[in-house]
């Protein structure tokens, strides 16, 4: 019953290479601050300094110099310019690159090895959600009572915005970076991604973006929320300059991820793999990396349009210079709105993979549950101005967007159909994942429906821009996507580690967040049905109770997510030992062995039904 | 090893306890929002309230459908022991299934829209050609209002005055960076824009003052771009405007 892989590793020398068999992050971060400190210092000396938009090309310039210089350091550009000058890379190189007998070392490197980026992007997903929560907190604080002075005002009012950005890209590759890498390749039986350089510069490049995200910090100053439209935008100091390009960065991050995701998924699928019989999770994979290369090129093309703005004086966005600022906001829903869906349609894909396998059941009804996400995501592009109902642009749409928008409710009633018709009568497996999972189902229904009084626009007009937008959003999103990443995490976990995450620790980190989420976003439902507005730095006295809750549950979510990380760390060396398919799930990840050998199989297997038949249990031959 | 039969249960207890969540969510929705909102002084705010009353009723069965299979799946069909668990019966489709919840949801989708749709209709409707008309001005941080005085002089104010019973056309604008005036008891907002104008309307229907709040972060005291607004009888008003010196 156990497979037959076994790894053997030729052991190689690794000889010639040069410099470049030394690159790793540290080289980059060198790279990058030496490239920023170039790119400043001739900037800074050969631009006009009298000019009001002087310092913003500096502080632009110094960025692409950052980003450009941790390319080079980290060993992003080698291959092409090998290629450029006559030089294609051995297959010797090419097994260097995938980080061939390297140990852990290899995690610090500008690795190709689908696995390996899917590590590194736990990592980065941990360490913007910790950065993330670490601001969450602040703000928390700041409002634990009427007129408490815990942060500067600035300061809060630009942890609103980083604490924000920091969330959304988190979030955005919480289940798509590290099991659309690690899980999503093997499900498929291929042998790594369709590019697996652009597979490691994605990954890196979102590094960079984070960088340039907390120098925006730094250097103080967005104080403006996440989605900084103008005309405040104009307001703001270089901290601006830096958001702007740490989202054209990500940008170029998403796309070459999401093409390498979808090729990957078209052509290298293994004999017999047909779409029908594919695992649902890579049709989340598939479907949220599509919707994304539809959404963010509209991010990359607002943020340049800024940049432009605040560099060259253009004035796209600028009413006394022709522009006008509701463009910008048209532009930014045009990518806001199908990004939640980039959120959470792998999010729910994990969780009616993890569905089938706990509950020892077929997904049910797999089409209904492939036209829902496919449903959602087409709808999801037409209805960017719910966002705008409020703003006193055109009015007249007000009702055709009321209606896709109240459409939406549709395909996302179906998830719930297919989840709870494959959890029926099934003999359901509670682990961590199962936990999480039901946690998901509870939180997601609130968010839903509270969704559906901000769409229409009665209803809006008495609630937007209030507390209760925050609250239904972060049902959305931690509520739901979250407790959706962690159920995934904590199910493929032993996939990567060879060990269980710990059970006991798992479920006192659920209890604490599940609670923590009942009292922090019900309570700010309640702050924002009194009256109390969005982004609020101090708030009066009526509104005192509902807020010293939010900060309490606020607090306890943070507790859970501390107790969550400990057991991730913790267990990774330590953790209860799982063998390589823990679950008896069928799909190909569980049967290669644990962890799975560099390029996955040695012989590609042939694949005859979908992998949800337990009554036997299949290994590869 | 399975048949189509193992794990049926009798759906007795699930149905009780959705009745109970129904009814019990149902209870929480007429209630909630009117004791949770402000009080209303316009037909806009009663409309909102209203609307949200009747989206909870018809949204309760839904989550509390949810939530009872939730709790009966966990109560029914959970796995005991350490084993891993036998395979669950492999039904993959029901057709029937399938299309009683998709047309359920539609049919739900459906009545919302028709009542949103004819509420947001309901709102706009009953515009009168004699409104007073108030210009709005946000800057940063403060609302300031400008009326038209007799003999076409210009009434300024930092509180919002308005007569009961009469429709306010507000002009809304914005020296700076862009607001959002919300009157959180009539129940409308909109954005301040600094290179447009943008109008709201609202008849007052109630004595009494009431909130000016800034929805749009705005900069450093967004917290504190608030004012409050006066509903007085159009007598009053009338009184209230005459006394105010004309801006020069």
């Amino acid at each position: 019953m156990t497979t037959t892989l076994e790894h053997k590793a030729p052991v190689i020398k690794h000889e010639g290479g040069g410099l470049a068999r030394h690159q790793n992050f540290l080289t980059g971060l060198i790279g990058g601050v030496a490239g920023a400190f170039i790119a400043w210092a001739i900037s800074h000396h050969l631009l006009a300094q009298d000019v009001r938009t002087t310092s913003d090309a500096v502080a632009v310039l110094t960025g692409c110099g950052w980003i450009v210089g941790f390319w080079f350091g980290i060993g992003a550009l080698n291959a092409p310019f090998a290629w450029l000058i006559g030089k294609d890379q051995t297959r010797k190189d090419q097994l260097y690159y995938a980080g061939e007998d390297q140990g852990t070392k290899r995690y610090w490197k500008y690795c190709t090895d689908h696995k390996v980026v899917g590590v590194q992007y736990i990592v980065m997903t941990m360490v913007l959600l910790g950065a993330g929560g670490i601001l969450a907190m602040a703000i928390r604080t700041e409002l634990i009572v009427p007129g408490n002075h815990f942060v500067d005002q600035q300061v809060y009012n630009g942890f609103i915005a980083v604490h924000g950005m920091l969330m959304i890209l988190a979030l955005i590759v919480a289940v798509a970076g590290p099991w659309g890498n690690f899980v999503v390749p093997i499900m498929c039986g291929a042998k790594d991604m369709a590019f697996p350089r652009l597979n490691a510069l994605s990954l890196w490049t979102l590094v960079g973006a984070a960088g340039l995200l907390l120098t925006t910090l730094a250097v103080g100053s967005l104080t403006m929320g996440w989605v900084v439209l103008a005309p405040i935008t104009d307001q703001a100091a270089v901290g601006m300059d830096f958001f702007a390009l740490a989202i054209l960065v990500f940008t170029v991050s998403t796309t070459v991820a999401g093409v390498n995701t979808i090729c990957t998924v078209f052509t290298m699928r293994t004999k017999g793999m047909t779409l029908e019989r594919l695992p649902i999770m890579v049709w989340g994979a598939i479907i949220a990396a599509a919707l994304g290369l539809y959404a963010f090129p509209y991010f990359s093309l607002v943020e340049a349009l800024q940049i432009l703005d605040r560099t060259f004086s253009t004035s796209f966005f600028i009413g006394n210079g022709g522009g006008t600022g509701w463009l910008q906001a048209n532009l930014f829903w045009l990518m806001g709105h199908p990004e939640v869906y980039v959120i959470l349609i792998p999010a729910v894909a994990a969780l009616f993979e993890i569905a089938a396998v706990m509950a020892r059941k077929p997904v049910f009804s797999y089409r209904t549950a492939v036209a829902g996400m496919v449903g959602l995501a087409g709808l999801s592009i037409l209805v960017w101005a719910h966002h705008m109902f409020t703003t006193g642009w055109a009015p007249t749409l007000g009702g055709p967007f009321m209606v896709t928008t109240e459409l939406i409710s549709i395909p996302t009633g179906l998830f719930f159909l297919v989840l709870i018709g494959t959890l029926w009568r099934g003999n359901i497996w509670m682990k961590l994942p199962t936990v999480w999972m039901f946690g998901f189902i509870a939180n997601f229904i609130i968010a839903g429906i509270t969704g559906i009084y901000l769409s229409d626009i009665p209803i809006d007009n008495q609630l937007h821009g209030t507390m209760f937008v925050t609250a239904h959003f972060h049902y959305v999103f931690v509520g739901s996507v979250l407790f959706g990443a962690i159920a995934a995490l904590a199910f493929w976990y032993p996939k990567v580690t060879g060990r269980f995450l710990d059970e006991k620790l798992g479920r006192i980190s659920f209890w604490l967040a599940f609670i923590g989420v009942q009292v922090t976003f019900l309570s700010m439902f309640i702050s924002g049905l009194r009256g109390m507005p969005r982004r609020y730095a101090s708030y009066s006295f009526i509104f005192e109770h509902t807020n010293f809750l939010t900060t309490i549950g606020a607090y306890m979510i943070m507790a859970g997510m501390l107790v969550l990380m400990a057991a991730v760390i913790y267990c990774w060396n330590h953790g209860e030992p799982s063998g390589s398919n823990p679950w008896h799930a069928n799909s190909l990840e569980w049967l290669v062995s644990t962890p799975p050998p560099l390029e996955n199989f040695d012989v590609l297997p042939v694949i005859t039904e979908d992998p949800y038949n337990f009554e036997k249990e299949m290994v590869l031959s | 090893m399975t048949n189509s039969n193992e794990n049926k249960k009798s759906l007795k207890s699930f149905y009780w306890l959705w009745a109970i969540l129904t009814v019990l969510g149902v209870a929480a929705s007429l209630y909630a929002p009117g004791y949770l909102m402000p009080k209303s002084m316009s037909q806009s705010m009663h409309l909102s309230i209203l609307t949200m009353v009747v989206f909870s009723v018809a949204a309760a069965p839904v989550a509390a459908g949810v939530y009872a299979a939730a709790l009966y799946i966990l109560r029914n069909w959970t796995h005991k022991g350490d084993t891993v668990p036998a395979a669950g019966p492999a039904f993959r489709e029901s057709g029937k299934v399938v299309i009683t919840w998709t047309l359920t949801s539609i049919l739900l989708t459906v009545f919302l829209l028709i009542w949103g749709l004819g509420a947001l209709a309901a709102d706009g409707a009953g515009s009168t050609s004699n409104p007073l008309v108030v210009k709005v001005v946000g800057q940063q941080w403060v609302w300031s209002f400008e009326y038209q005085g007799a003999n076409g002089t210009t009434i300024m104010s930092n509180d919002l005055y308005v007569p009961k019973g009469r429709e306010v056309l507000f002009h809304v604008t914005s020296l700076d960076v862009t607001h959002g005036f919300w009157l959180p008891q009539m129940g409308i907002q909109v954005d301040a824009n600094n290179d447009t104008t943008t109008d709201l309307r609202v008849t007052p229907n109630k004595l009494g003052t009431f909130d000016v709040r800034c929805t749009q972060f705005c900069g450093l005291n967004h917290a504190f771009m608030v004012t409050q607004g006066h509903v007085l009888t159009p007598s009053a008003f009338t009184t209230w405007l005459n006394a105010q010196p004309a801006r020069s």
